[in-house]
């Protein structure tokens, strides 16, 4: 089925499958591969994306569920430059592998969009659904504060 | 020029095995970066050259390689734990529009896998075992196709824990076998056992725990015309080209591996994996690149685990608190394979012992191969030692630190000789110092619901690293260089340190050098990113390369300011007669225009009659709940002593990912294999949990080392497998502290802490 879906801005046209996942549209359909597929049922957070502003486990939504939807992917953040949150997690070396990183940078930037000033118990809620097996945590509660403190 | 060459035997540690190997002794060996040593750009926090890539999103993985044609395929897997397939009908899944081709064991050569039975052979030896392949033009008909496929096997008994008594035997692959059995002892144990004023005698359990790198286990392979171009998520580029080219047949120059970028390790990816072989045999069948990639539930299945141990432990000690002898029985959960390294090792090395037994018991069975998994071995032997002596301290009413103290062993204990350098001591004192010890030692545990307690452990692993491993440096015209050498970077930051050890040796700034890694045809040989060993073996590669490529230049530079070569010095970009006049470095390169100066490293043997490890220790402060059995971490500090730190910013980034990997293997992480299904019961990573967000303490992680000249000439030692070995062990003693009795197994479950609290409270008199 062809659908349109709203990435970055863009206005998007492909064909999928009715059981496309969102996820599977972004990486094979658009080849934007920033999102990635970790476990494929969200568990793990690395295909992380913004959906209306709000992040969501693109592995679980379908394609063709969204199109209307405002979708912001790691590909949309860095368009102007390095974001601010973008600029943080490099300078407090918040991440290793990386593989985590795109679906960490989105949760966080959603979070301190709608909270700019979140305490610990909020980042903590927000930043739960990463999973991170490099073992950035700390690194990334810094980068956050540093992001919240520099925007 | 051609170097005169000689070459020497020496040893080399992997990851607690000793290997002797034939080097080659380089022509000339930099002085080594000593304590002292005036350092621009190496000890500096440099932000990760590739940290832009891995922010913005394009940083491309193997999951995320897109080759135009490229086919996808998935494996039907075995669904019984032990048997022979008696049936294998793929028609119905090659008959699926869209389905490429399918592959059997009847399609393939012989290609020798599971301890040399064939690549999809009919035994089966345990659940999700590969027994055929399907290609498909997308992965969700790939996934259709192996539905369809039908499969019958014939069930043979099986076994997938350890046995209960340690007589009986086991089903392993070659059918019914008794373990492995690895007996050592120095001194005599028996005589020290019968003369021992205290002893305690304990067992220690650890359970069989799993990876989960994000990035799950997979290639890419394009066999085109007599070029087989392979992307892997390896930590070995050249093994896998080494396995790949037997396995198929062809010679190493047909093999490309690229491992530009990739999500994690941690000793799951060190060798030629089924996905590989299996993705070039269909790419060569259908002349299409194919990419086949594991997904989260074979990850959990097929990719190696840290095997389940059971340790028998006993110490023996004077009432002053100096060990008399150390005895250990182990017995290991391999899995169908794997490599028997050794849980009893850590008891022999980490402290002065005059007596010590170690008995190995290495049991096969009915679940896939052990891989390592960082720090293999010592992870599992560090929980039952560490605890083992907690009891003593315990029963000798003693301070653990200062029990540790009297057993501290200022050389190796094994080898009787001195080490490169060693910093345990200062590593106690300064997690002490920070964690508030001797106060939370002696406070007193209040009869609330919740309660604090502290506990420490330590950690030596061996961290030599060694040779051979090579790397080039070309300089360009523009002054600018390009730095190639064939290792791989999985997150740990190699491809920076190596880049600012490349600068410092040259006198330029980060921005004028690039480097290559992670591609068999774009560097030299290096080994696998394992056992801690990067570091230490590709960095003073690196750093020779780049002072041969210095010697070239001032050669010119020298005529072009009149000088001696001998007086020239490197830095900042500028090339400059000591105490006199200078040019830049772009200015003798333009100089010699398209002529170019290609400097070429490798690494020496390792010093003789040394032995070279890394050391560290860490306390914990813990909560328990009482009423709950919860077992909340609130802080660790660490302390580690790695020789020079090339970048403090990575750092203290691997001392984080041990410690957290520490972390769920103390208190969530544990692989279950249902004995009567012969099938772990907890595959992904919601049944299987890993440490998140909301689990972290705060965490104080230090380096006290500055730099060991006598290791190697960059004075480095190995860092990445050190962080994760204390962790569990300080957790559980910290516990112990907390409540007053000992959990002798991980993970540290609410059950277990309220079983062991009602076990207290039944044991209190009245």
């Amino acid at each position: 089925m062809r659908i349109r879906l709203t990435v970055n801005g863009q206005p998007r046209t492909l064909d999928v499958e009715p059981r496309t996942s969102l996820l599977e549209a972004l990486r094979d359909g658009l080849g934007l591969t920033g999102a990635k597929l970790g476990c494929d049922r969200g568990e793990c957070g690395t295909c992380t994306v913004l959906s209306r502003g709000r992040p969501i486990y693109s592995c679980l939504a379908l394609a063709c569920e969204s199109q209307d939807l405002p979708l912001e992917t790691i590909e949309g953040l860095g368009a102007d430059g390095l974001h601010p949150v973008q600029r943080a997690f490099i300078a407090a070396d918040a991440l290793q592998c990386g593989f985590c990183t795109p679906g960490q940078i989105l949760s966080a930037t959603a979070l301190l969009r709608r909270s700019p000033r979140a305490g610990d118990a909020e980042i903590s809620r927000a930043m739960s659904g990463n999973l991170c097996r490099c073992g950035t945590y700390p690194k990334i509660r810094k980068a956050i504060r540093l992001a919240a403190t520099t925007r | 020029m051609i170097d005169s060459k000689r070459f020497v035997t020496t040893t080399v540690e992997i990851e607690g095995r000793e290997e002797m190997t034939v080097v080659e002794v380089p022509a000339f060996e930099p002085p080594p970066w000593g304590k002292d040593a005036a350092l621009d750009t190496v000890g500096h926090a440099v932000p990760r050259l590739d940290a832009v890539d891995k922010v913005t999103g394009r940083a491309r993985y193997t999951h995320d390689i897109r080759v135009p044609g490229m086919l996808h395929a998935r494996l039907v897997r075995a669904g019984v734990p032990a048997g022979r397939v008696i049936r294998l009908d793929l028609s119905r899944a090659r008959a699926l529009q869209g389905v490429r081709a399918v592959l059997t064991g009847a399609d393939l050569p012989r290609i020798p896998w599971l301890g040399g039975e064939p690549l999809f052979g009919p035994a089966v030896h345990y659940w999700g075992q590969p027994l055929a392949a399907v290609v498909a033009d997308t992965e969700a008909i790939a996934r259709d196709a192996v539905r369809r496929a039908r499969v019958r096997c014939r069930a043979a008994p099986h076994r997938v824990d350890l046995p209960a008594g340690k007589a009986s035997l086991r089903t392993g692959h070659s059918g019914v076998t008794p373990p492995e059995i690895r007996r050592e002892e120095r001194g005599d144990v028996t005589a020290a056992l019968g003369g021992a004023e205290v002893t305690v005698t304990a067992t220690y359990r650890v359970p069989a725990v799993v990876h989960q790198a994000l990035e799950t286990h997979g290639s890419v392979v394009h066999w085109d015309g007599d070029r087989v171009t392979v992307y892997d998520s390896t930590q070995g580029i050249f093994r896998v080209r080494r396995e790949l080219a037997e396995h198929l047949g062809v010679g190493q120059h047909q093999i490309r591996v690229i491992t530009e970028y990739m999500g994690g390790g941690f000793g799951a990816k060190n060798s030629c994996g089924a996905y590989t072989v299996i993705a070039a045999l269909l790419s060569k069948a259908t002349g299409r690149p194919v990419r086949c990639i594991w997904d989260r539930h074979e990850e959990c299945v097929d990719a190696g685990h840290r095997p389940e141990t059971e340790f028998r432990v006993t110490l023996a000690a004077r009432r002053d608190g100096t060990l008399e002898a150390i005895d250990v029985d182990a017995s290991i959960a391999m899995g169908v394979v794997g490599w028997p390294g050794g849980p009893g090792k850590i008891f022999q090395e980490l402290y002065r012992c005059p007596n010590v037994r170690v008995v190995q018991r290495f049991w096969y069975g009915n679940v896939s191969g052990m891989e390592s998994f960082r720090a293999p071995f010592h992870a599992e032997g560090a929980f039952a030692l560490e605890g083992a002596l907690d009891l003593l301290a315990h029963k000798l009413a003693m301070d653990p630190l200062e029990l540790r103290r009297k057993n501290h062993s200022p050389q190796d204990p094994t080898k009787q000789r001195p080490y490169s350098s060693e910093l345990l001591a200062e590593c106690w004192t300064s997690v002490t110092q920070r964690i508030g010890w001797g106060a939370a030692r002696k406070r007193k545990k209040t009869a609330g619901r919740f309660v604090q307690g502290v506990g420490m452990a330590s950690q030596v692993w061996g961290a030599a690293g060694g040779p051979p491993a090579y790397a080039v440096v070309r300089l360009n015209r523009d002054g600018t260089a390009l730095v190639q050498t064939g290792t791989q970077d999985l997150g740990t930051g190699a491809r920076t340190i190596f880049a600012q050890i490349a600068a410092e040796a040259l006198g330029l700034p980060m921005k004028d050098v690039r480097i290559v890694i992670g591609d068999t045809d774009g560097g030299p040989y290096t080994n696998n990113s394992w056992g801690s060993m990067t570091t230490p073996s590709v960095g003073p590669a690196v750093r020779m390369a780049a002072e041969d490529a210095k010697r070239q230049l001032f050669e010119v530079a020298a005529e072009i300011l009149h000088a001696k070569a001998e007086q020239l010095e490197a830095r900042r970009g500028r090339i400059s007669v000591r105490g006199g006049p200078s040019i830049t470095i772009r200015k003798v390169t333009e100089q010699l225009g398209d002529i170019m100066i290609m400097g070429r490293g490798h690494r020496g043997p390792n010093p003789s009659g040394v032995t070279v490890h890394s050391f560290g220790a860490q306390a914990a402060l813990v909560e328990v709940d009482r009423l709950t059995g919860r077992v909340r971490v609130i802080r660790i500090v660490a302390a580690h002593d790695c020789g020079r730190v090339v970048n403090p910013l990575l750092a203290e980034s691997q001392l984080h990912g041990g410690i957290i990997l520490g972390l769920g293997y103390a208190l969530f992480e544990r692989l279950l294999n249902d004995a009567h299904l012969g099938r772990p019961l907890n595959l992904g990573l919601h049944e299987y949990k890993i440490p998140t967000y909301a689990d972290i303490p705060e965490i104080d992680a230090r380096i006290v080392s500055v730099a060991d000249p006598v290791a190697n000439h960059i004075g480095s030692k190995g860092l990445a497998e050190p962080p994760i070995i204390p962790t569990a062990p300080a957790i559980a003693n910290a516990v112990f502290d907390a409540i007053g009795v000992q959990i002798r197994e991980l993970p540290l479950t609410p059950a277990r802490v309220l079983a062991a609290l009602n076990e207290a409270a039944s044991s209190l008199p009245g």
